[in-house]
């Protein structure tokens, strides 16, 4: 049989093919990528808990006012690029005492970190202890049907058991944890530009992360940031990432809350 | 007999163009890989005020699992009085009545729930973990952001997020 030749296929236009896909992704995409800071708002009780008695130590407040201006812990500040500095104070202060020393100096009222909240440590009996009590408690507020009680109980079950995979994880013998009240506060006014309070949370999340990093370095020795950026992209967790982020997040917590201005 | 050949009278040579797809698609693929899709035209103004150590949003994006809201002034500076303060909410793609028509924070609720309602099947996270991303102008009044939290709250919408153009040194 005679050898047929094939037809040569004309790609002449196929550039235009190209270029009509190009323009197409040109037009619909970015290239800015969205970045972001993740805040989580408080689940809302139906009735208000009592006046819980806070210590002005475990606040950090921070004000910003309707002519931009801030105010850290009832200090005026010119630079808001400072904020960062002083969360990072208010974490460390009192992190590097021992238990001992923390007993002693709790009641001083003349050391220099009285002012900043304290660490307790805290141990996996405790953990256990407390994990009984509080599914204890919700059963039973389950059972009477007191529906804020549940999520209260629920709530202080969930961290419990978030403290104990943290002391497996970070594999020891307890846990030295910031007082559980330790919080930022911040309060803005009506006015108050959304710019600057985009700043503070900036600072916050710098602070945050350095923390985070180091922490992160010296138990696993990778940045949480880079296991968080894993995490994030594999939600499969192939890993073991997500154990490790939830432990670096129990040691140094996101205690933020926003208050609403008034008016 | 002249030793040199006479130039024959021919045009230009064409150039070849057969590698001209392969330039286009080179341009194409880096486009593809370096952009992501935009997620609306927003009808408000919005300059992202800049901040640190942002997460980035993008896994999210590909698995649905954040919706985003838009706050500034009215690009149509004549509607800017109907809203408070000046500022109005544009919201991305569900059924409105007319695309680009502006909100105000009232309106936030509802949107959210049509949103979930239209999420890919294989998206199955509660509304809690569901993101809602403000990207909201920097002039803003805070108020706004605490008028969108309430209405995000009364639904149970627990995760919010607000963007910032990331400038950190990398």
């Amino acid at each position: 049989m005679a050898k047929r030749e094939i037809p040569e296929i004309n790609a002449g236009s196929m550039a235009d093919i190209a270029f009509l896909l190009l323009i197409f992704f040109l037009v619909t995409t970015t290239m800015e990528k969205d970045t972001a800071y993740i805040r989580h708002i408080p689940k809302k009780l139906e009735i208000p808990p009592e006046n819980i008695k806070i210590e002005k130590r475990n606040i950090f407040e921070i004000k910003a006012n309707a002519a931009n201006r801030l105010m850290i812990r009832g200090e005026i500040i010119d630079n808001p690029d400072d904020i960062s500095d002083r969360v990072l104070e208010f974490y460390q202060m009192n992190e590097g005492l021992s238990e001992s020393q923390t007993k002693k100096l709790i009641a001083d009222e003349n050391y220099k970190g009285s002012d900043f909240p304290f660490y307790s440590r805290v141990s996996l009996e405790t953990v256990k202890n407390e994990i009984d009590k509080n599914d204890k408690l919700l059963t039973e507020a389950d059972m009477n049907d007191q529906q804020d009680y549940v999520t209260f109980y629920e709530k202080a079950l969930k961290e419990w058991t978030k403290k104990q995979q943290a002391i497996k994880t970070l594999n020891v013998s307890e846990l030295k944890e910031i007082h559980p009240q330790a919080h930022i506060r911040i309060v803005v006014q009506q006015e108050t530009e959304y710019k600057l309070f985009a700043k503070i949370h900036s600072e916050i999340q710098e602070a945050l992360v350095e923390l985070r990093d180091k922490a992160a370095m010296k138990y696993f020795g990778e940045t949480y940031t880079k296991m968080s950026k894993r995490l994030a992209q594999d939600k499969s967790d192939e890993k073991g990432d997500r154990k490790k982020v939830e432990a670096i997040k129990v040691l140094y917590p996101e205690r933020i809350i926003e208050v609403r201005p008034k008016g | 007999m002249s030793k040199f050949k006479k130039e024959d009278k021919k045009g230009a040579p064409g150039v070849n163009t057969s590698s001209l797809p392969d330039i286009v698609f080179m341009l194409l693929f880096f486009f593809m890989v370096a952009t992501t899709t935009k997620e609306a035209d927003p009808t408000v103004e919005v300059k992202r005020p800049e901040g640190v150590s942002a997460t980035d949003l993008t896994p999210y994006k590909q698995r649905s699992e954040i919706d985003f809201l838009y706050i500034g002034e009215p690009r149509n500076k004549k509607r800017a009085a109907d809203f408070k303060l000046g500022h109005a909410l544009f919201l991305d793609n569900v059924a409105q009545p007319q695309p680009g028509e502006l909100y105000s924070t009232n309106a936030v609720a509802q949107w959210k729930k049509d949103k979930m309602e239209t999420k890919p099947s294989n998206m199955d996270e509660p509304i809690s973990n569901v993101i809602t991303c403000i990207k909201a102008d920097q002039g803003v009044p805070t108020v706004l952001i605490f008028d969108i939290r309430d209405a995000l709250e009364s639904i149970n919408a627990l995760t919010i997020a607000y963007a910032v153009e990331d400038k950190s040194a990398y």
